[in-house]
């Protein structure tokens, strides 16, 4: 019986590094946010001030960038669906607080990372592993290979976001 | 994903390998701009991952500047059509 599995390298390496396409996506995506972000009004509030609102609108923009490189980037990636969970989590609450270090763990696959921790190959690694897993999305539950190809891909997804957001920024006609 | 025990002595392709690790932190080192230029043998693992957590955060940081710099450009939109009538056209 042959096997049809595309070949471990090939896939991986589309699934690795982040394309135009993903860029182009990313920015549409964003850009109609920002426009329905700047048709919304703040709640009515009695300290409300010109740079009130400039932070508040500030917040949903930052949001709005984390959710669209998320959506962009789909269901492919171990990171992207936890941060769209996040987000969703996030922004139906309403609430913005410390989303990148979140304290609540999936208990999953802890078990992997403590199966990892005993080699000692890992033991310098670890303290830096360890940061890492609070800071890339679904971080907590990987083991560490899953962990590194993860966060190099969240890594140049980030740089395409600030990249886009950037080039947004400074091409507004002022 | 397969199970693994962490006993076993055994290579199977399931098991994760110095070598793989030492090439994805490789890979990794390639992506961070402070080490990019290093391109010997002399960054350690434990560098390249927290050079990689500093640089995430610097990441962040950006964005949350951006993205107050991107609040005030729309703030100063609300006033001029002609500006919002461009934007709405790179959208098209």
């Amino acid at each position: 019986m042959r096997q049809k599995q595309i070949p471990n390298k090939a896939r991986d390496t589309a699934m690795k590094n982040p394309t135009n396409s993903l860029k182009r996506r990313f920015s549409l995506k964003f850009l109609k946010t920002l426009m329905r972000i700047r048709k919304s009004r703040p709640p009515p509030s009695p300290s409300a001030s010109s740079s009130w609102e400039i932070r508040w609108r500030a917040q949903k923009i930052k949001l709005a960038a984390y959710f669209s490189m998320a959506l962009s980037v789909g269901s492919k990636r171990t990171w992207s669906r936890a941060l769209t969970m996040k987000l969703r989590a996030t922004m139906g609450n309403r609430r913005w607080s410390s989303w990148k270090g979140s304290k609540k763990m999936t208990k999953r696959r802890i078990v992997a990372k403590k199966n990892m921790e005993k080699r000692h190959l890992e033991k310098d690694m670890n303290s830096g592993l360890q940061q890492l897993r609070q800071l890339v999305p679904g971080g907590e539950s990987m083991d560490p290979r899953s962990l590194l190809e993860e966060t190099a891909h969240f890594v140049r997804c980030l740089e395409t976001q600030v990249r886009v957001m950037r080039s947004i920024a400074e091409g507004f006609p002022c | 994903m397969s199970s693994r025990r962490s006993h076993s002595r055994q290579s199977g392709s399931s098991r994760i390998t110095e070598d793989q690790i030492a090439d994805l932190v490789s890979k990794l080192q390639r992506l961070i701009p402070e080490l990019r230029n290093r391109h010997s043998d002399k960054v350690s693992a434990s560098k390249v991952l927290q050079e990689t957590c500093n640089y995430i955060r610097s990441l962040h940081k950006e964005v949350d500047d951006l993205s107050e710099r991107l609040s005030e450009l729309l703030a100063s939109l609300e006033t001029d059509s002609d500006q919002a009538a461009i934007i709405r056209s790179l959208l098209m």
